[in-house]
């Protein structure tokens, strides 16, 4: 059991890249070298990373984001599910190769910043604390989504603006639709991390109540929540229009990857007991 | 069934008539499109409804003509035949088509003539929109079904050119599902629609405003208005020009030109396209409308020449300004999008013949096997009959049964190979089936 949990990570990546190879023909070119098989074959994929996280969770005995590993392994399968979700509701499968590659890219971290043991950690025993993690990492992936619709906005509109008409145009959905996947996206996060840190600040007060300060991981997901609320509300006030919130995604996803990597991997914290 | 031959003093402008043995019905299709002919020409032999009824019936008439039918719409004229004499039909054809309306058609040879595979494959690019003059275009789908639809009606078509019309659709279907032959605006209106599309959600649900009711104006509320936006809207200086707009589309409201940035507050697209020499929408006063919609973008399309909308408003936030290079290079772009696809249709036509040219030979195959089967009963039936006296009655319905099924299974895969047939080998088997199991002297006996 824990052998083919040790391998899984790296069969996931090498499946993320095959459908993100095959959803990037089908973008490019038009047509999907898995043919009718390509969204099972996402599917089959989406179900493998859930089984493999119940896996884990019942090889530890926790929930499966005792590391960074496993909590980038939680967004790629996060990345993965919405995606396959937003396909599934809206049959546009032209997004898939910008989601799918997210979901690749933090696979990888996974595979990468994997650790050789799983430590025991007691905080994994407190509700309260699982239901931080479950907020956050849903938050995180939610914006990651966000920023893929806001990558493919910016791409649009940039060529509708200027008339020069490359190979996004003609194949991504219209540019509202975008733009509503986009605050959609920033939307559900926002209310997620809201939730992530409203529930860490509860934990964190009852073990540790002045840790939260000097914790790099918290003042920087304090200032991405402050940027996504900003432009949340300078968009529905009408200062802001889909591109000035699109390039306040990109930025988020930025600054949420460098907590998570290098506060995690440079810096001790609450969070860098994970 | 004949094999092909070219037609003496038949014009060789086609490669059509460079046709090689084939296996296919005896089928002849001869006539004139914007390849061959020049619009002049066109126009002189294109038919009504009721004269391409009326050629139909005139063709059925011939003993030497078993099928017809008559393809005819503003770029082509066809005629698809099953002949029973190739020349006779060829002839008659040529003049009740050509003859009568274009001599010079006949006389120049500015026609082509298509035989037996090379004619079945026409309809099939066709259909497909290979032969259309505006590559991959739609209409021609709906062309075809109406001719085959009018020539089924007459009684003009018989099985072979009624499964030839189903294979055309078929193919025309399958080429603009499986390809992008029919992706993209081609024309100024279309792209206008094309934009908006990739801007707006459902452009079901939007106000467009056209300035100015010329005839590019018309273009674009033509395309609009088949698209169906929400409401229509035009202003013009002119009244005898808004009249006539008025009368083409009379959904449209007409608003008073000098209120024209009031109402684009409200309209999601706008098009220009006025003679006027100065600009008819500034910068600055555009930035007051794109402050009055908040994030609700706005598509312009400037298609006047000079210029009716101040280039830099194409500056502004969620304000997407395109003039007429600018569509001009979306439809070139969109045309070589449709000239790449060329190659996969041909396929899917291929693909479609071939499965055309295996029912006719599945079609040509069933007398055989009808007869197969035939000789085969009349032998187990004998031979069961001659043995059936060793038998005690009550074994007689078993005895029959085990033959019958006996002989049906023996025949059951030759059956199934003989109809599904080979293009190369079909007509050899069926050959050989006859004088194996002498099924000439059955018949004749």
């Amino acid at each position: 059991m824990i052998n083919l949990l040790d391998i899984a990570p790296l069969l996931l990546l090498l499946l993320y890249t095959l459908l993100g190879v095959d959803y990037g023909v089908l973008f490019f070119t038009g047509r999907s070298p898995l043919r009718r098989f390509g969204t099972p074959t996402l599917w089959m994929v989406i179900v493998l990373h859930g089984l493999y996280l119940v896996g884990l969770t019942a090889a530890w005995g926790q929930f499966p984001a005792a590391t960074v590993a496993q909590a980038f392994s939680i967004l790629a399968f996060a990345v993965a599910l919405i995606y396959g979700l937003l396909e599934r509701w809206g049959g546009d499968r032209a997004s898939g190769f910008w989601m799918l590659c997210q979901a690749a890219a933090f696979q990888t971290l996974a595979v990468v910043l994997r650790s050789p043991v799983t430590p025991h950690h007691e905080i994994f025993e407190s509700p309260l604390f699982g239901i931080h993690v479950f907020f956050a990492l849903l938050g995180y992936a939610s914006f990651a989504v966000a920023a893929g619709y806001g990558f493919l906005f910016l791409r649009l509109y940039r060529e509708l603006k200027r008339g020069r008409f490359t190979v996004f145009y003609g194949k991504l959905p219209a540019l509202e639709v975008l733009e509503r996947m986009l605050v959609g996206g920033l939307t559900v996060g926002f209310i997620a991390l809201s939730g992530g840190l409203v529930s860490g600040a509860i934990w964190l007060a009852q073990r540790r109540p002045d840790g939260w300060m000097s914790d790099p991981t918290i003042l920087v997901t304090l200032a991405t929540w402050t940027l996504y609320g900003t432009s949340l509300l300078l968009r529905r006030l009408g200062h802001w229009q889909g591109r000035q919130t699109a390039i306040a995604s990109l930025a988020g996803l930025v600054i949420i990857l460098a907590s998570l990597v290098l506060v995690q991997l440079l810096l001790s914290s609450v969070h860098g007991t994970l | 069934m004949s094999p092909s031959r070219t037609l003496p003093e038949e014009p060789a402008i086609r490669s059509g008539s460079e046709v090689t043995e084939s296996s296919g019905p005896s089928l002849l299709t001869l006539g004139v499109d914007f390849r061959t002919a020049p619009l002049e020409l066109r126009e002189r032999v294109a038919m009504t409804p009721s004269e391409a009824e009326e050629l139909q019936l005139r063709l059925m008439a011939s003993d030497e003509i078993a099928e017809a039918l008559v393809l005819s719409t503003c770029n082509r004229t066809e005629v698809y035949l099953r002949p029973e004499d190739d020349e006779t039909a060829f002839r008659l054809a040529l003049e009740l088509t050509f003859g009568r309306r274009a001599p010079e058609i006949v006389e120049q040879g500015r026609h082509f003539v298509l035989h037996d595979r090379e004619a079945a494959r026409r309809l099939l690019t066709v259909a497909a929109g290979l032969e259309s003059m505006v590559l991959g275009e739609p209409e021609i789908l709906g062309q075809v079904k109406q001719a085959g639809d009018v020539a089924a009606s007459l009684g003009s078509t018989g099985p072979i050119l009624r499964q030839l019309v189903r294979t055309a659709l078929h193919t025309g279907r399958r080429a603009r599902k499986e390809t992008e032959i029919g992706v993209g605006a081609i024309s100024l209106g279309y792209a206008v629609v094309e934009l908006g599309r990739h801007i707006f959600n459902r452009l079901e649900d939007r106000r467009a405003l056209i300035i100015g009711a010329g005839e590019t104006g018309g273009l674009a509320a033509t395309a609009l208005s088949e698209r169906g936006v929400r409401e229509l809207s035009f202003a013009n200086r002119g009244d005898a020009r808004a009249e006539t707009f008025l009368q083409r589309f009379p959904q449209a409201r007409r608003i008073p030109f000098e209120e024209r940035y009031e109402h684009l507050a409200v309209n999601d697209l706008l098009v220009v396209a006025t003679a006027a020499e100065e600009p008819l929408f500034e910068r600055s006063d555009l930035e007051r409308v794109v402050q009055q919609r908040k994030s609700r973008p706005l598509l312009i399309v400037d298609l006047g020449v000079p210029r009716n909308v101040d280039s830099e408003a194409g500056e502004l936030e969620n304000l997407f300004l395109h003039d007429i290079d600018s569509l001009r290079g979306l439809i070139e772009r969109n045309l070589d999008r449709r000239r790449a696809e060329v190659a996969q249709v041909e396929a899917i036509v291929g693909n479609e013949l071939r499965r055309f040219l295996d029912w006719y030979r599945g079609l040509e195959a069933e007398p055989l096997v009808a007869q197969l089967q035939r000789r085969a009963e009349k032998i187990r039936r004998r031979e069961v009959e001659n043995v059936a006296k060793s038998f005690p009655p009550e074994l007689h319905d078993d005895l029959h049964r085990l033959t019958r099924s006996l002989v049906r299974r023996l025949l059951h895969h030759p059956s199934h190979q003989l109809r599904r047939g080979d293009e190369e080998t079909g007509r050899e088997h069926l050959d050989l089936v006859r004088r194996l199991f002498q099924l000439d002297e059955d018949s004749e006996s």
